[in-house]
């Protein structure tokens, strides 16, 4: 039976380091190629050995497609290509092909530089990896090779995540690492809904979770800000070029005008010449909200927000100041941090997620005496505020995904095992679902729909037969002769096959000589034949000819007597290799005797 | 990095109200459950259980509060804003009323259809699931559900019944009845609740309450409802000075003292919006840590606080110290629907102003309220 098989290599019930294997069909893909973010050794990568034991995996890879930018699913991607060695086909959105190296550069340089280690990629592998990327449009099929298709759907976990469709022949699987309700709604997502892969691949991180609504998380954050801005306090809200910070200055610039605020709110240049390229690369991706301020007007042209410049960060009063890097970790945010970190009135609010060994990590630990170089220390007296505004699916987004996909069989990978029981239960009631943990192979059978051409004849042959009309639900056994001929299938009927073929047809006929004892005349026995056949053989038809035969459907009995005894008879049957069964019985019927 | 849009409209719907939240609200979270619950039930400080109420199979959960709400000092380090499913089970009907026995991890339910309970194992750290463990049958052949309580009690015990002739106080791991409520009426009802120990109210729908100790067979006190009305909702406070309060489906509240229930030590009249017609329709609860203050949701779309510090004797208008309005305003149903109502609430059993509640539309709600007071 044909099957598809499926290899966690990380993140089979654990989180981090996302990298799963799939064979369909002879190919062998690579999903996602992470970095594991809690460990500093070797088992942050994911185990390749499973693939191969020595050396590079060109050979045993058909492609790697990458889902998003987030480290843990693209962070060992250069260790994998330049290290362990690959040279196929990478295939990721663009927006992620835009992102990824920034982010492998960063967390590099944070690791090599900072925390000194050795056995790390350089810039110039993840350079030689991103050259193997070819990037990946929305709705876009592509061609991996002359039976493997890919095709990426919008995920909106995060800028440029997809989800990817994956087939080869009539089998195919969708993985999706995280799929939000808007990606759900999104007119493009009609491709979802009862697409019934064979297999659904998606994690289940936040399976477990319910999410607290986007306005609550808002609510929060602009509760933080009016309450430092009311007793004279100065925020810093240190940013990715790429992140949120576009959405967090609408909803501020909102709020200023609700509230006819006056503190001043900034933005930092670096930030705003480099967002505003991206954006425009990346318009078709962002949501609507930001789609409608940018084509309104210049994403940066706010009443209520200004650039930046570094002497502000010494001007009296409250103030709003949006600048990267992200994680604290140098530039402008570290810089303005070092300044404003000893007074209590101020905040910092950080919006995602920091590395370790940064000084945003440091912070969001509740370490409040930093070591900077030149071994000064800096007291953090200012409030530290961590905020969360991924966003992911939950519970409720995951069954939704799973209804509208109604795959033939669910798995599930990023939990685990023993926190999982009641989610698998629940999708249990209403699909298959697996959940394998690293290295452990699921191997799935499919049922792929073989399509054939039936001849017209044969179908109306059929129809003669009687019987019910063809139903598709109700399978039906024929005869016909099945012929292959490059890559299609065709059922004609014996004759149709023996012609096209160019055969003769041959008749097979069996002869088989019974002796019987009986007295009787040659035409008395035949006769008596034909009486005890009529009796057993109720539903047949037996004929007894004026040529003295008797026939039962196409089976020839003849009677002479024997040479050898005049009070024996031998009886000749003979029939054609389509009545061999009834031929058999017959004989053994006979050797038995006739009723006196 | 970026976000989910929601629709549009419901987005400037909420503007005002939610601009003032940023003021009248420490911490407030919005969560939308599959399928809505009638029951929000403690199964510790931390955690909760909630339950869905359809006709066929339902999903028992039990979730932990987001670690951002509990966090307190560390409040500002910690960015945890979800519910987290710790276990989940099934049940093959509605579930209408679910208690936690206390000091196990055993939680009682009741389908709302008949008086017969069933027995749950809410799972350890080592599992997810929550499983059915057995059933107790009750004794009313009434169409109506039983009402649950429990209080610590080694061996674990239940005290249920879905009508005043019915009520018994049933040890779990045996099934065996320690105690009956001995009275001849067959009176619904509202709710059943400890108030020491062994002393406990059955309160009926009609107004009559019942105050008895399960140490004894003697008859327990009957006092009539205060006054004419067809339901009512009773509710005991835990503090020393055990005030009961009463709630007519027409707004009428009494306060009165345990150990005199027929004395009526204040009352005031509430605004009624939306008329209550069924026992479930209401929930009234004395807050556990603020004095005088209880709360009261099904006579508006709203959960409303009241604070009987300033009520006198004489019956009089009250309004409300606190409303929280964010079912309603956040409703995810269009026009032409029925409009949404609260299902129950509870208060946090330590922190003063910390409430959950659940609405019709699946809408759970978690909150910690500012005192208008102390603005």
């Amino acid at each position: 039976m044909p099957e598809i098989k499926v290899t966690p290599l990380g993140a089979g019930q654990d989180v981090g380091r996302s990298c799963i294997l799939v064979s369909i069909g002879g190919k062998n893909i690579m999903l996602d190629c992470g970095m594991h973010m809690g460990y500093n050794d070797d088992r942050r990568f994911p185990d390749f050995s499973y693939i191969t034991q020595n050396g590079r995996l060109t050979d045993f890879l058909d492609c790697v497609i990458i889902s998003h930018f987030h480290l843990d699913h693209c962070g060992a991607l250069p260790y994998m290509s330049e290290m362990v060695g690959y040279d196929g086909p990478i295939y990721m959105t663009h927006p992620t092909k835009a992102i990824c190296p920034i982010l492998l550069e960063d967390f590099r340089k944070i690791t090599v530089d900072k925390k000194g280690e050795t056995n790390f990629f350089t810039s110039q592998m993840i350079k030689d990896c991103m050259k193997k990327v070819i990037p990946l449009n929305l709705h876009q099929t592509v061609q991996v090779d002359d039976e493997l298709e890919i095709k990426a759907y919008y995920a909106g976990h995060v800028l440029g995540a997809a989800m990817v469709h994956i087939k080869v022949g009539s089998e195919s699987v969708v993985y999706t690492v995280s799929v939000n309700k808007f990606a759900l709604c999104h007119s493009g997502a009609a491709w979802i809904d009862k697409c019934r892969p064979d297999i659904l691949i998606s994690e289940s991180t936040y399976a477990t979770t319910i999410r607290d609504s986007k306005r609550c998380r808002e609510r929060d954050f602009l509760k933080k800000v009016h309450e430092s801005i009311e007793r004279g306090g100065k925020v810093l809200i240190p940013v990715f070029a790429l992140g949120r910070a576009q959405e967090l200055c609408i909803l501020l610039e909102t709020f200023w005008e609700r509230m006819n605020l006056k503190a001043p709110i900034y933005f930092s240049t670096g930030l705003t010449e480099k967002a505003n390229h991206y954006y425009k690369l990346f318009i078709t991706w962002t949501n609507q909200k930001i789609r409608k301020t940018f084509v309104q007007r210049n994403m940066f042209e706010f009443k209520h927000i200004k650039a930046f410049d570094r002497s502000y960060a010494d001007n009296p009063g409250p103030m709003v100041v949006f600048a990267t890097p992200g994680m604290l970790h140098a530039g402008q945010s570290l810089q303005i941090f070092k300044k404003w970190a000893g007074n209590d009135k101020n905040m910092v609010i950080m919006p995602g997620y920091c590395v370790q060994g940064t000084i945003g990590h440091k912070i969001l630990n509740g370490q409040r005496k930093l070591e900077m170089e030149g071994r000064s220390t800096l007291d953090v007296k200012l409030q530290v505020e961590y905020m969360s505004f991924s966003a992911h699916a939950d519970a409720k987004g995951i069954m939704q995904l799973i209804r509208m996909a109604e795959p033939r069989n669910m798995l599930l990978v990023h939990g685990e095992a023993a926190k999982m029981e009641f989610l698998k239960g629940k999708i249990e009631q209403e699909f298959n679902c697996y959940m394998p943990a690293n290295g452990e192979t699921v191997a799935l059978t499919t049922n792929p729909s073989v399509p054939v051409d039936i001849s017209l004849n044969l179908l109306k042959r059929e129809m003669t037969l009687g019987g019910p009309l063809p139903d598709p639900k109700k399978p039906r056994t024929m005869h016909g002769t099945l012929i292959m001929k490059e890559n299609s299938l065709k059922l004609v009927s014996s004759e149709q096959a023996l012609k096209e073929l160019g055969l003769n047809e041959h008749q097979l006929r069996f002869t088989c000589r019974v002796q019987l004892q009986d007295p009787h005349s040659d035409s008395d026995t035949l006769h008596r034949i034909y009486t005890h056949l009529k009796s057993v053989l109720k539903d047949y038809t037996i004929q007894h000819l004026p040529d003295g035969t008797v026939m039962v459907e196409s089976i020839v009995i003849k009677v002479s007597s024997s040479a050898e005894d005049a009070n024996a008879k031998v009886l000749l049957l003979s029939w054609s290799y389509q009545d061999e069964d009834l031929g058999s019985y017959l004989s053994s019927l006979l050797k038995k005797g006739l009723p006196t | 990095m970026m976000g989910e849009t929601e629709a549009v409209e419901i987005d400037d719907i909420l503007d005002d109200w939610f601009i003032e939240s940023l003021k009248s609200y420490k911490d407030l979270h919005v969560y939308q459950l599959e399928h809505p619950t009638q029951i929000i039930e403690w199964t510790s400080g931390k955690t909760v259980c909630v339950a869905g109420y359809s006709s066929g199979k339902n999903e028992i959960l039990e979730l932990r509060l987001p670690l951002r709400l509990l966090a307190d000092e560390k409040k500002g380090l910690c960015a945890e804003r979800d519910f987290k499913v710790v276990h989940g089970g099934f049940s093959e009907g509605p579930v209408c009323c679910l208690r936690h026995i206390p000091g196990t991890r055993c939680a009682v339910t009741n389908d709302g259809l008949t008086s017969d309970l069933q027995l749950w194992d809410l799972g350890a750290d080592d599992t997810d699931v929550i499983r059915k463990t057995g059933s107790l049958p009750g004794t009313s052949v009434s169409q109506a559900g039983s009402r649950i309580t429990a209080r610590l009690s080694s061996p674990p015990q239940v005290l249920h019944g879905a009508q005043s002739s019915g009520v018994q106080l049933t040890q779990l791991s045996t099934g065996q009845t320690l105690y009956r409520l001995e009275v001849d009426s067959t009176k619904p009802l509202s709710s059943l609740k400890f108030v020491s120990e062994t002393a406990f109210l059955a309160s009926c729908c009609d107004g009559t309450v019942y105050l008895a100790d399960t140490r004894t067979s003697a008859p327990p006190q009957a006092s009539p409802p205060p006054g004419e009305c067809a339901l009512w909702w009773t509710d005991a406070s835990a503090a020393s000075q055990c005030r009961v309060i009463m709630l007519s489906s027409s707004g009428q509240a009494v306060v009165s003292d345990l150990r005199n229930l027929g004395g009526a030590l204040c009352q005031a009249q509430l605004d009624v919006q939306t008329s209550p017609r069924k026992p479930e329709d209401v929930t009234v609860a004395w807050a556990p840590a603020l004095d005088g203050c209880f709360s009261v949701s099904g006579l508006s779309g709203l959960v409303q606080i009241y604070d009987t510090a300033r009520w006198r004797a004489e019956l009089q208008d009250a309004s409300p110290l606190f409303q929280h309005a964010g079912h309603s305003v956040s409703s995810q149903h269009g026009d032409g629907s029925a409009p949404i109502f609260i299902t129950t609430h509870v208060w946090h059993p330590e922190r003063p102003r910390t409430l959950l509640s659940a609405a019709s539309d699946g809408s759970v709600h978690v909150w910690d309220w500012v005192d208008p007071q102390t603005n």
